[in-house]
């Protein structure tokens, strides 16, 4: 499949900072693909760069097989078929709806522009609120107009930022399952950026990771989940469990597990595992518990193991304070970082 | 008003005050056209782009706020004189005379124009930079571009500040006196002084100023209006205002040019003339002094008074609303009006300390600019106020301060910068004040402006300069400070320095 969206080695200064750092990715038509990373780590500028409203200082961004950007030169905005949606929205205060909707159908005969309209709102079932006014909008539906307005000009590619940073709790997951879907149905492209692991996690076909201004990976989203290319990267999407080891003839040995290491050379390392990886037992490795927390759908322990400390999930009324416990270890997902949090190995080590 | 409708002899035909009146109508109508444009596009082009002199531009094209209108009046008058240097030359080069005549209702609104223009640069500057820079790049990414973006996004979101800025350029229009009376038109506030001087009828005036009120207050209401604004910021994300872009070479050029010219049109061609034509004139040095003495002492007083009594003022607004936006009214009502309103009253306390004449004829003074001004002074003051967190106030009180001593410990020396700012608004705004002074001072005193306007209407324009040139370096400083503040208190001196 050739990509619809690439960008080579394209990077963007703000002197004295480099917010984009050579940064290349692939989009494929009809995907859902988003961009994780934290606040402050450049991908809004790439998004920016992508939009048209920022130049790359270096590297290219190709659009449907045709360059759009390039330090030589770039086409402008209103050009590339791309659509924006803000993560404020940006609606136009001083139009309603219709009005912002219909803004960038110009050359259009004033009823073709109200039937296309009048489709873009159905499809995104806010027909009812042709006449009505951005400020009295509910953030959700202030999101759907401004989908509605992104997808008028029938742009090859669109961009969300933060799409649903604005919204909380059961209201976010409902409109953002009501969005994807309609979006999806569409058949639309869409790159959504967001710093919310759980998000991409959710809503990603295909998921790229950045940090400090440089792609970390990318692929399918229980790909990078199961297999980070680094602790940085296997941060990003949560919580990582990271115990000191030491490897001595191919084996890893921590209080935890020990497991086999093959080919890798002798002395520190680190094992890492997501905390669902760890569950109560009777059978496995003795722990003390150090202090319990109440999380709603259970407690949050934290349990001492040979002088580590590693997080426990518990079900039921948690032990006190100093009771003695034992953990399940399930290594199938563990992957061994090298002393500098590079990946050794990483996913499914061979049982030992 | 109770003068107008009074059983007073009035001696102006009707027919003539609706001359005025017309006349009026479309010096203000031009000038707030004029200015309009004139002042929006400048403001456009300095927060928008990036050209030659952008930087300079961005201040020095609000000096001319320290220029009194009837000083560029006089520059024009002069330079323009069917006599002068410059028609010789070009009759002599082309044998033929410029079609122009300054001493016209053209002329006027020309030479007001170019006066007032900053009223709306500052408005239209400051509404621009409070355009969300995600609004601009939306319209952008929607393929809006050029002049497109102007007209379908930014001039809508902004029309309240441009009604604001012109509604204030009008105003001044409207006030008013020693520019239109030198160039012979005939507007309501020359109508009101003539009334009085010359027919010594104090219902004649008035029935001039009824009109001028009226326009006044629809004014002043506009710009009330246009300062509520409408807000746009969903306050979820991290502000970035408008981005400058680049301008080409021809385009920046012209751009610079264009700001050049309205520097020119309002300050530099006028102060130029009347500068360059100092070398011939032997001034009275010892009048001009004196005139200067009583006009910086008469500006600090007023300044001093009118932000003490604003300051009071909006103390208290917080309890009483309604009073201060009665005090503000008077800001709209040109200085003529003021004096002639507040003659009746003035004569009342004459009559009661006789022998007093002097001192109380200067304090009637004072109290006549501070009822004129008020709102000028007020509307810096409040905000400056507003921008002080409730809870310091509330932890003096909690910290055993009572209402008024926690307002002097913690409120005032907050906000003072905001005082400073209203201080030299009030300042410069006196500095230039002609009608009321003339009316009301005392017999034999004499203010730089009223020299000035002696000087012009004796056809001695040479001399007219200095005092003219001396409240512009009077007023200058102050200007330049206030432009100065007025830039770093937007929201983009946070922005990020873009290579």
């Amino acid at each position: 499949m050739t990509p619809l969206l690439e960008l080579r080695q394209v990077s963007r200064r703000f002197a004295p900072r480099t917010v984009v750092d050579g940064a290349s990715l692939e989009l494929f038509p009809g995907r859902i693909t988003c961009l994780l990373g934290p606040s402050g780590c450049g991908k809004s500028t790439l998004l920016r760069m992508i939009a048209g409203l920022e130049t790359p200082d270096l590297g290219e961004i190709w659009i449907g097989g045709g360059i759009v950007a390039s330090p030589a030169g770039s086409l402008s905005p209103g050009d590339r078929g791309v659509g924006l949606v803000f993560q404020d929205n940006a609606l136009f205060p001083h139009l309603d709806v219709q009005g912002n909707v219909g803004f960038g159908l110009t050359g259009l005969s004033r009823e073709d522009r109200t039937r296309e309209v009048l489709r873009l709102l159905d499809q995104f079932q806010v027909r009812r609120l042709a006449a009505a006014w951005p400020h009295s909008l509910s953030g959700g539906e202030q999101q759907r107009v401004a989908i509605a307005r992104a997808l008028a000009r029938a742009p090859a590619l669109l961009l969300l930022d933060e799409p649903f940073s604005g919204l909380d709790g059961v209201l976010k997951e409902t409109v953002r399952g009501a969005l994807l879907e309609d979006l999806r149905r569409l058949g639309t492209t869409v790159l959504v950026v967001t710093h919310d692991p759980e998000e991409a996690l959710a809503i990603a076909d295909d998921l790229i990771l950045m940090s400090e201004g440089k792609i970390l990976q990318a692929g399918a989203p229980e790909e990078v989940y199961r297999r980070p290319a680094s602790l940085v990267a296997a941060r990003l999407l949560g919580e990582m469990v990271v115990i000191p080891g030491r490897i001595t003839a191919g084996r890893i040995e921590t209080p935890l597990a020990t497991l086999p290491a093959p080919g890798l050379p002798d002395g520190p390392a680190r094992l890492g595992l997501r905390p669902e990886a760890l569950s109560a037992g009777e059978t496995g490795v003795a722990a003390r518990v150090v202090r319990t927390r109440f999380a709603g759908d259970g407690h949050r322990l934290t349990v001492d193991v040979g002088g580590i400390e590693v997080p426990l999930r518990w079900r039921s009324t948690p032990p006190p304070p100093g009771a003695n416990v034992r953990i399940d270890v399930d290594t199938a997902d563990a992957v061994l970082f090298g002393p500098d949090g590079d990946v050794a190995v990483s996913g499914r080590l061979p049982a030992g | 008003m109770a003068a107008a409708l009074g059983p007073g002899t009035a001696n102006i035909p009707g027919r003539d005050i609706l001359r005025y009146a017309t006349t009026t109508a479309i010096l203000a109508g031009a000038v707030g056209l004029l200015t309009g444009i004139a002042g929006a596009a400048a403001a456009w082009l300095v927060v928008m782009h990036r050209f030659p002199g952008r930087a300079l531009f961005t201040w020095a094209l609000a000096l001319p706020l320290a220029m009194p209108a009837f000083a560029v009046a006089y520059g024009y008058a002069d330079l323009l004189d069917v006599a002068g240097p410059l028609r010789s030359t070009l009759r002599d080069l082309t044998g033929r005379d410029l079609p122009f005549e300054i001493r016209s209702t053209g002329g006027a609104i020309l030479v007001l124009s170019a006066a007032f223009y900053p009223y709306v640069y500052l408005a239209m500057r400051a509404a621009f930079l409070n355009l969300p820079g995600a609004i601009l790049d939306a319209a952008t990414l929607l393929g809006c571009r050029g002049p497109a973006i102007i007209f379908r996004v930014a001039l809508p979101l902004t029309r309240p500040a441009l009604g604001a800025g012109v509604a204030l350029a009008v105003m001044e229009t409207l006030a008013d006196y020693g520019a239109v009376h030198f160039l012979s038109v005939q507007t309501l506030t020359t109508g009101v002084v003539r009334a009085w001087s010359v027919f010594g009828s104090t219902a004649s005036a008035a029935r001039f100023a009824l009109p001028l009120l009226a326009a006044a207050a629809v004014l002043l209401w506009i710009e009330r209006a246009g300062r509520r604004g409408r807000t746009h910021e969903t306050g979820k994300t991290r502000w970035r205002g408008p981005e400058a872009t680049p301008l080409g070479r021809p385009a920046g050029l012209a751009a610079a040019a264009f700001c050049l010219f309205l520097l020119s049109a309002g300050l530099l061609v006028p102060a130029g003339w009347l500068v360059a034509n100092l070398w011939d004139q032997a001034p009275d040095w010892r009048r001009l002094a004196a005139a200067a003495r009583n006009s910086v002492g008469l500006a600090a007083a007023g300044a001093l008074f009118t932000v003490a009594l604003a300051t009071l003022l909006a103390l208290g607004s917080e309890r009483r609303p309604l009073a201060v936006r009665v005090a503000s009214l008077g800001y709209a009502t040109p200085g003529a009006v003021m004096a002639i309103g507040l003659l009746a009253p003035a004569g009342v306390i004459w009559s009661l300390f006789p022998g007093s004449g002097t001192a109380l004829a200067l304090v009637v003074l004072v109290m006549a600019y501070a009822a004129r001004l008020m709102a000028a002074a007020l509307e810096p003051i409040d905000a400056g106020f507003a921008r002080i967190s409730p809870s310091l106030t509330q932890a003096a009180r909690l910290l055993g301060r009572g209402e008024l001593a926690s307002a002097l410990a913690v409120r005032l020396p907050l906000a003072s910068g905001s005082l400073l700012t209203a201080g030299l608004i009030v300042l410069v705004d006196i500095l230039k004040e002609l009608p009321a002074t003339l009316v009301l001072r005392p017999f034999n005193f004499d203010t730089l402006a009223v020299i000035a306007s002696n000087y012009a209407l004796d056809e001695r324009l040479g001399q007219a300069g200095p005092p003219s040139l001396m409240i512009l370096f009077l007023s200058l400083p102050a200007v330049i400070w206030l432009t100065g503040r007025i830039s770093s208190t937007t929201p983009t001196a946070r922005r990020e320095i873009r290579p």
